[in-house]
């Protein structure tokens, strides 16, 4: 097997497994995964309620550490990066967007943006000026000054993508983006992020097939192993293509 | 800077919270400032009684009265008691007096009394009663050292016939040989004593003296050396029993100490008990106070893990998280301490009072049973005390705060957003 950091690809993970403990119990989220996701469209993560889906995401965000195995990122290995590496990872490669928002409360929508922003070190009137950008961008320029709390659930979520996309991250993940929102705000939603993903990487985890079915590619996952990466099938019309993946498992 | 200006503006993220997180750390900051107002009423007065009890001790030659020309009772202490009592630790002052008896009317008498000018004018029998008032002429001075003159009380003024207009004047002759069913004759010329002033004691038998300067009654009556009655002072009432035990083992053989037993009472029951019931009181309100900063901070702190898992997840450092976090408890600390104090300004005089009445008051000895009634408890503190307390507060807020934040802050940043 060729070493990791040759890889010209995003997102590369070569037998990557995620072990928590809960009291004496040992639960296996991840188990072997290796995969590659390339610059730029989006990447959907689908499987079942506890499958390992989350757990991935969070692995390629530098989220959390794995229990074994290679995590390469925009040519930087996670796995081997100290936790103030993994910080400037978060704030400069990386830009998340959470199923409930996340936003901090006692922030206006377009301080919440800025955020990022102050931790880079980006100057105030730059960091006022792309904030206000991408509030545009997201169709909330009107609602600047809001707080979280009186902004519905779409337009919260819509601040929470403008803020993930505030240090102009090359990657872009969402875990359950729309999993609280209705299904028409939903739409908005995979519009905006299919929208994003035309210059640069988003992967999403969802149960939403409209939102797998948008993806470039499909990553199945169950009981922590990839089961099969597909390519969409409005992506690619008449020509969906199923790899079955090799696991460690079933190697 | 920025986690910083973060930490500030998290104080305002919502009124609610702020006031209630401000009162609960403020009512405990409050109380102990009502604790520390009646420990510094109580110290003082405490103060003030020390002053008022007698903490004075009378030295006599062993069974006898010390009057010059009393029957039986005519020894007197040595000359040299004098220097020995000045060189035990802990007297702050010595009092010599030479004392006889003057017969007046029928079985009546005056007592004549040695005094130095500087010292206090005692009265027979109520030695702790000195330095009567003057109601004509004028007291004793420096310059009247061997000088045969004196003031009286106007009892012997009356007898003698003295009017007040002849102050200054006015001549009492004392018939050394004149003799009383308890009183011998002295082989010595009368004495004839110029009166300077007549004082009223306030009772029939202390209006019978008459004071004259202790050189001037040693040459009138012939005593060279000794000393009638010798009044010690401890310089403190706790020390009183020191000084005592020091003079019994100097003296005992020689003089018979009179000592105000109440003292010793005082110091060992009501001072002592007063004193570790309002530190306990300050002690027990300051545990109170850290112990409900630390946790409230703590509770701030934990519930907003998810928070702090946010700001790690999108790029916040560890240090700055925690930079932010304990800013914040430290203002939000101050806040409440200042809101504690401006309520302790406003209201901390009755409360103090109803805290006093009810917790404190029915544990005290007796000696303060009227304490509650007259302690002056004024909603008043000292720049250093509020800034110790202050002090006190913000570290406490500082610990929990750190405490929780540390817990959290190790976390991934999907572990804090899931911490509960």
């Amino acid at each position: 097997m060729s070493d990791i950091r040759t890889e010209s690809a995003l997102i590369a993970l070569r037998g990557v497994s995620k072990l928590y403990h809960r009291g004496d119990q040992v639960v296996k989220a991840l188990d072997g995964i290796d995969l590659s996701l390339p610059e730029r469209g989006m990447a959907a993560i689908v499987g079942p309620s506890g499958s390992g889906k989350s757990s991935l995401l969070h692995l390629i965000g530098a989220m959390d550490r794995p229990s074994e195995g290679e995590v390469l990122v925009a040519g930087q290995l996670l796995n081997t990066l100290p936790e103030s590496g993994l910080t400037a990872f978060r704030r400069n490669t990386v830009g998340f967007v959470f199923q409930s928002f996340n936003l901090i409360p006692n922030l206006s929508a377009i301080e919440n943006i800025i955020l990022p922003m102050e931790f880079a070190g980006v100057a105030a009137e730059q960091r006022k000026r792309r904030a206000a950008a991408l509030l545009e961008q997201v169709n909330l320029s009107a609602r600047s000054t809001h707080r979280p709390r009186e902004l519905s659930g779409g337009e919260q979520q819509r601040v929470a993508i403008a803020r993930a996309l505030a240090n102009n991250p090359r990657l872009i993940l969402a875990d359950e983006p729309t999993g609280n929102l209705d299904s028409r705000t939903g739409q908005v939603i995979y519009d905006l992020l299919k929208q994003i993903a035309v210059t640069r990487t988003v992967v999403v985890v969802t149960h939403a097939e409209l939102l797998a079915a948008m993806a470039d590619r499909v990553l199945h996952i169950r009981d922590g192993q990839l089961t099969a990466d597909e390519a969409s099938s409005t992506q690619n019309e008449g020509a969906a293509r199923t790899v079955k993946v090799q696991t460690e498992a079933n190697r | 800077m920025t986690m910083l200006r973060i930490g500030v503006r998290n104080l305002w993220r919502s009124k609610l919270r702020l006031a209630l997180v401000a009162a609960l750390i403020g009512a405990p900051f409050y109380l102990l400032l009502v604790m520390q107002s009646i420990g510094d009423a109580v110290e003082r007065q405490t103060e003030t009684l020390k002053q008022n009890v007698n903490n004075t001790l009378q030295l006599r030659a062993r069974g006898s009265m010390g009057h010059v020309n009393m029957v039986g009772n005519e020894d007197i202490l040595p000359q040299d008691a004098l220097a020995k009592v000045k060189g035990v630790e802990h007297v702050a002052k010595v009092e010599p007096y030479l004392l006889a008896m003057a017969p007046t009317e029928g079985h009546n008498f005056a007592m004549v009394v040695g005094v130095d000018p500087r010292d206090t004018r005692r009265l027979e029998s109520h030695g702790e009663a000195g330095n009567p008032k003057i109601l004509f002429g004028r007291d004793l001075s420096d310059e009247d050292r061997g000088k045969r003159i004196a003031i009286v009380g106007q009892g012997v003024a009356r007898w003698a016939g003295i009017k007040p207009e002849e102050v200054g004047r006015a001549t009492l002759t004392l018939d050394l040989k004149r003799t009383h069913p308890v009183i011998f004759a002295l082989d010595h010329p009368p004495v004839a004593l110029t009166v300077v002033g007549i004082y009223a004691s306030g009772y029939v038998f202390g209006d019978m003296q008459i004071f004259m300067p202790i050189d001037a009654f040693r040459e009138a009556y012939g005593i060279r050396e000794g000393i009638s009655w010798l009044y010690v002072r401890a310089d403190s009432a706790e020390n009183l029993p020191a000084v005592e035990r020091q003079l019994r083992g100097m003296l005992g053989a020689v003089a018979d100490i009179i000592s105000p037993t109440t003292v010793a009472e005082f110091q060992s029951t009501a001072t002592a008990a007063v004193q570790r019931l309002a530190g306990s009181g300050i002690v027990l309100s300051a545990v109170l106070m850290v112990v409900v900063v630390f946790f409230m901070m703590l509770l701030v702190v934990r519930e907003r893990a998810w928070e702090i898992g946010t700001l790690k997840a999108i790029g916040a450092s560890d240090s700055g998280i925690v930079a932010s976090f304990l800013t914040e408890a430290v203002l939000l600390c101050a806040i409440g301490a200042l809101a504690g104090a401006a309520l302790f300004g406003l209201w901390g005089g009755p409360l103090a009072q109803l805290v006093f009445g009810l917790g404190v008051s029915p544990f005290l000895p007796p000696h303060y049973s009227t304490l509650a009634a007259t302690l002056s408890l004024a909603p008043k503190f000292g720049t250093t005390t509020l800034a110790v307390l202050v002090a006190a507060c913000v570290f406490a807020a500082l610990g929990g705060s750190a405490w929780g934040i540390r817990q959290i802050v190790r976390l991934s940043p999907l572990e804090a957003i899931r911490h509960e």
